[in-house]
């Protein structure tokens, strides 16, 4: 009872920060998101026809998941420097992979059947891509941006090691002061920030998915 | 025969919209081509159709017209312009393309899947609007209540109608259809080579039409192309020669037993004598349907609505009936078929309903006439005797070319 009560005037003291923080960090995912959405969907739009270089960007974007955070935050100071900048980068990189992927698999999983007929019309590829292709992988294609958001957010935490903006800088500060009195309430409210941004996203873009997803595709 | 005359289909006098020539296409990888030197012409306004047995080329052929498959070499001529390097999308907005598939766009609704081709040539939003409408109402579907469907909210045979009114949307004159009805019940199929048949008469299109089944072919095609393997023509003609007088022993095969069967395909129930029937209205008194028994020579009377649609038949017995109203005595009729109605359709309605003779009414159901048995049985009689005759008649030509 006493933890609660001690974590909730915590809370209510350092609200007005904790807030500025959550949308930071949601800022920090959105803009990476948004990029890796753009680079992603390109990739897999580029590559998703045929086989080596679609097994390949699979294999290079998913190798990026790979990297330890703490190293590629490290690594990407080194060109960028400390700050946004870097942090976006390394964000990016590890949103592309469920982006990428379901991309590719969103275009090939289209009925061929549908793709000759939009051909037999007289539909160039580009015609084809934006009318019929897209809209036909777009609910895998979102459903990938929604994996990919909800890693992102995690990882965002991380960015604070390189001066990056969101929650995760209270999170190393709290960390910088185990034992002391406050270091548990200060590494505990943004975890749960972190905690309501992902839920956060993920209901929004099940719900941007149902709004955007055509009826004949329900 | 010339590969001239095996090209040409023995010509009619219609005006040549496609011609192929010498058209091959080799897959990478085949050591043989799936169509060796094809040539071959396609008069305007008919349908003809390409038969074969799996794996002759059908589909390669008629893919190679509007370009989704590439020809190897040769070249395609439409209404006398070589389009074979012609850009591709703008012949193939010349052409309607059906695929057994149908290949609907499931993220559209009906009237975005037919808008889609005036869309991309620019038309005005009106004018799709009622192009739409206007295709629906065509292709039999009550635009109101079809317009906003998604595909998967039809049945098979109306997504093979929705297909049908896309190929058409921007009214192209040719269209190519690759075995269109081919994954739809046998019933329904019927229907639909119906409906098309009179939407044919209608729209006079050229049409390219896929098939592996005779029986379609003949009943479909105004000409038919019967292929081998590599798409080579064992015959093209009309239907009613390619069956009178097949020209080998592949064709002979093809086209089975029963050929002169087949032929009450090519008959229409308007092509023959109609016998009729005395009739009364369905409100008579028993003395004046009485009268009308007594005045004809047949056995009973058809009962008519206010429309003149069949309501009942009536014979003597009935009419000394009078626990019940006289529509309500007799027998329902049965085998109601139209003008377009084949003959063989029609033998097939009699036997399923076992009754000896069809009622033919209009388009709106209204009595015109009837068609006994025995006058099918006469057209097959006389179908044969045709035959018969002239084979006689083309093998003596072909002793006189040898002996000359
Ligand atoms: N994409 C392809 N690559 C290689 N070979 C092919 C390809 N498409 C067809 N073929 C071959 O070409 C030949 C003709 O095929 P096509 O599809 O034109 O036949 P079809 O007459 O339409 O047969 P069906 O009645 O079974 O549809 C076949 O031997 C087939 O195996
Ligand atoms: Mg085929």
């Amino acid at each position: 009872m006493n933890f609660l009560q001690d974590f909730a005037t915590y809370l209510e003291f350092q609200s007005a920060e904790l807030i500025q923080a959550t949308i930071e960090h949601a800022g920090l995912v959105l803009v990476s998101i948004a990029i890796a959405t753009v680079i992603g969907v390109g990739l897999g739009v580029a590559v998703y026809q045929t086989d080596r270089p679609a097994k390949i960007s699979l294999a290079v974007v998913g190798t990026m998941l790979t990297i330890p955070s703490f190293a590629l935050f490290g690594l990407l100071t080194e060109p960028f420097g400390l700050g946004a900048t870097a942090a976006v980068i390394a964000l990016v990189m590890y949103g592309l992979l469920p982006i990428v992927r379901n991309t590719v698999v969103g275009l090939r999983s289209v009925d061929p059947a549908v793709i000759e007929s939009a051909t037999g019309m007289g539909m160039n590829r580009w015609q084809r891509l934006a009318r019929i292709e897209l809209p036909l992988a777009w609910p895998i294609i979102i459903t990938g941006v929604r994996v990919s958001t909800v890693i992102t957010v995690g990882i965002a935490a991380i960015a604070a090691i390189i001066n990056g903006p969101g929650l995760g800088k209270d999170i190393f500060r709290a960390l910088a002061r185990i034992g002391s009195p406050f270091a548990v309430y200060q590494a505990l409210a943004p975890v749960l920030g972190i905690i309501f941004l992902g839920i956060l996203f993920d209901v929004f873009f099940l719900v941007l998915r149902r709004l955007t997803t055509s009826r004949g595709l329900r | 025969m010339t590969d001239e005359t095996n090209a040409r289909g023995a010509q009619g006098d219609n005006q040549v919209m496609i011609r192929l020539e010498r058209l091959e296409k080799r897959y990478p990888g085949q050591e043989r081509p799936a169509v060796a030197e094809l040539t071959m012409e396609i008069p305007e306004g008919e349908i003809v159709i390409l038969v074969g047995p799996s794996g002759c080329g059908k589909t390669t052929t008629l893919k190679m017209i509007n370009r989704v498959i590439e020809p190897t070499s040769g070249r395609i001529l439409l209404e006398g312009d070589d389009v074979t390097n012609a850009d591709p999308d703008k012949l193939r907005r010349r052409m309607g393309y059906v695929i057994q598939q149908i290949g609907l766009f499931p993220h559209m609704t009906i009237a975005q899947n037919i808008a889609l081709v005036p869309g991309l040539l620019n038309w005005d939003k009106r004018r799709i609007d009622l192009r739409v409408d206007e295709l629906l109402d065509l292709v039999g579907m009550d635009p109101s209540d079809y317009r906003n469907r998604y595909p998967k909210e039809l049945s098979g045979g109306q997504r093979q109608r929705v297909g049908v009114a896309r190929a058409l949307s921007a009214d192209p004159p040719v269209m190519l259809m690759d075995e269109p009805f081919g994954a739809i019940d046998p019933i329904t199929r019927d229907r639909l080579q119906n409906e098309f048949l009179r939407l044919q008469e209608e729209i006079k299109k050229t049409i390219v039409f896929v098939t592996h089944d005779i029986d379609e072919a003949i009943k479909m095609g105004d000409r038919i192309a019967i292929l081998r393997e590599e798409s080579s023509i064992a015959q093209y003609d009309k239907p009613e020669h390619i069956l009178s007088n097949p020209a080998d022993s592949f064709v002979e095969d093809f086209i089975g037993r029963g050929a002169s069967l087949k032929g009450l395909n090519l008959q229409r129930v308007r092509d023959v004598e109609f016998a009729h029937w005395p009739t009364a209205n369905h409100t008579a008194t028993r003395g004046e349907v009485l009268e009308a028994l007594r005045r004809s020579d047949q056995g009973a009377v058809l009962l008519l609505d206010e429309q003149r649609r069949p309501r009942r038949w009536v014979d003597a017995r009935d009419l000394d009936r009078t626990d019940k109203p006289l529509v309500e005595t007799g027998l329902r009729p049965e085998a109601i078929v139209t003008g377009a109605t084949t003959l063989l359709d029609t033998l097939n309605e009699m036997l399923k309903s076992r009754v000896a003779c069809a009622i033919v009414a209009d388009d709106s159901g209204a009595y015109v006439g009837a068609v006994d048995i025995d006058t099918i049985m006469e057209s097959i009689q006389s179908m044969r005797a045709a035959a018969r005759e002239q084979s006689r008649l083309l093998a003596g030509a072909e002793i006189g070319e040898v002996s000359s």
